[in-house]
């Protein structure tokens, strides 16, 4: 059977008309795709965006905390330190040199100590820069500063922990949530014991603190508006990618794990 | 003088206009390049319509001489597109050995009576799979445009429009040669390449906009 000539004139027509539907739907798939790509980005600096805005939270928040520490050391410690002081020094008779001199001495031994709270108050104003020298400092130098209260026992496991400058920004935040924990165990667990384990391995960062206060029934506290900072403690680990849990028995103590994974 | 007012010219024309008014003052040569690639255009249109209607002669020499500044204007161009995502400086040469090839042959065996059918025919393919290629390195690239006021897209739309539109044309050109079929008062060819044209123009003109408005709305539009 021969083709006739109308028949070739519409068939060119008719593929004409679908090679240039081809083009067209190949043009709407790029279009998409490239929406698709714009949606992705948008959500990633949004993230990125979300992720400064807690880390300038956190880093805040540190100060604050430090600040509140300062106050607590000078009206506790420094303050009482230096009252004794003046007190010694108004109460010298120099007619009796003997005594006088056993005051001047003690009050001597009060300004020594003064400094000495002072400079260890220096420290603990530089937190930040603490936190620039490794978490393992920082931590240790907050359980430090926790342990001169002399009302917990205090144990600090750092052996598998090397510090990455890399993780400075996680470190940070880290550092921020064992903050939260240890308010949080000062101020409701009535614990006597502290225990810290900051570890590192391939996947990341773990931090184990438990005390072995007087624990919580988790969910009730999760269901609370405030909820000791739970709340906040979950949503940071997860700003980092990792996961906080919680392990509590009622009169027996509270564990928390926090494992945030390594950044890339 | 009617003769000269067909949809191709008014298209191609209206086109150099567009090239004009937004590309003249481009900082970037290779766009200023389609300035005059369009007038060349509109050039070899009225001289082909010259040729067949005024002087009564076949103006195939006209379009195959027309056929080396296309090639060589959308083949730069194309490279120039590539360039912003990779070096396809090895390909250009080829294509263009291979091209230059496949013109003297085509040429020497038609004995310059002819239409260079298979050049022609070749280059469309070539330029549809550059504008597949330009689409992969888009979609392959992390960033995104905003498309629909992205140039090189839109140009790269009316290119692909048009080569993919013309493969039936180009397969069937031999049959197509002796059209003497009747479709609004052309040959059915005709009828393709009108479309096709005012598609490819459009397009063009779009892109030449939306690099005008590039140009002005960014302190620098490269």
């Amino acid at each position: 059977m021969q083709i006739s000539s109308t028949d070739i004139y519409s068939l060119v027509g008719l593929t004409s008309v679908i090679f240039l539907i081809a083009p067209l739907f190949l043009i709407l798939y790029v279009i998409s795709y490239n929406r698709k790509k714009r949606a992705h980005a948008e959500e990633k600096e949004g993230l990125r965006q979300s992720f400064e805005n807690e880390l300038l939270k956190t880093q805040m928040e540190v100060q604050e905390q430090t600040l509140q520490n300062v106050a607590s050391e000078l009206h506790d410690n420094i303050g009482q330190l230096l009252s004794l002081t003046t007190i010694t020094l108004t109460s010298i008779n120099i007619s009796n040199t003997a005594k006088a001199l056993e005051k001047i001495e003690r009050a001597e031994q009060l300004t020594s100590r003064c400094i000495k709270e002072l400079r260890q108050l220096t420290r603990l104003l530089y937190g930040k820069e603490l936190i620039s020298k490794g978490l393992k400092t920082a931590i240790g130098f907050e359980l430090e500063w926790l342990n001169k209260t002399e009302i917990y026992q205090i144990n600090f496991k750092n052996d598998n922990y090397e510090a990455d400058p890399r993780q400075t920004e996680n470190d940070i935040i880290l550092f921020r949530l064992f903050q939260e924990i240890i308010n949080n165990v000062i101020k409701h667990a009535k614990a006597t014991t502290i225990s810290v384990d900051l570890e590192q391995s391939e996947e990341g960062t773990q931090l184990i603190i438990a005390d072995n206060g007087q624990g919580f029934i988790i969910d009730e506290k999760m269901k609370e508006t405030n909820g000791m900072g739970l709340h906040t403690i979950q949503r940071r680990a997860a700003i980092l990618g990792g996961k906080a849990t919680y392990t509590s028995i009622p009169g027996k103590g509270t564990e928390v794990i926090i494992r945030i994974p390594k950044k890339i | 003088m009617a003769s000269y007012f067909t949809i191709n010219t008014i298209a191609e024309f209206v086109c150099l206009i567009a090239s004009l008014f937004f590309l003249a003052k481009d900082k970037n040569p290779v766009w200023r390049l389609l300035i005059f690639y369009m007038l060349l255009n509109c050039g070899t249109e009225v001289a082909g319509i010259y040729m067949r209607v005024g002087l009564h002669l076949h103006n195939y020499p006209v379009y195959n001489l027309s056929l080396l500044a296309e090639c060589g204007t959308v083949t730069f161009f194309f490279y120039y597109l590539f360039k912003a995502y990779k070096n396809v400086f090895p390909y250009l040469i080829t294509w263009l050995v291979i091209f230059m090839a496949m013109y003297i042959t085509e040429l020497i065996i038609n004995h310059m009576g002819q239409f260079l059918f298979y050049t022609a025919s070749v280059m469309s393919i070539v330029f549809v799979l550059a504008a597949l290629y330009f689409y992969y390195l888009m979609l392959m690239d992390e960033k995104y445009m905003r498309l629909s006021t992205y140039a090189p897209f839109w140009w790269v739309n009316g290119t692909l429009f048009f080569y993919f539109g013309s493969t039936a044309c180009n397969i069937f050109f031999n049959y197509l040669i002796k059209d003497t079929h009747i479709l609004f008062g052309n040959s059915i060819r005709y009828v393709v390449y009108s479309i096709l044209n005012i598609i490819l123009y459009s397009f063009w003109s779009y892109a030449f906009i939306c690099r005008y408005l590039q140009r002005t709305y960014t302190p620098s539009s490269d």
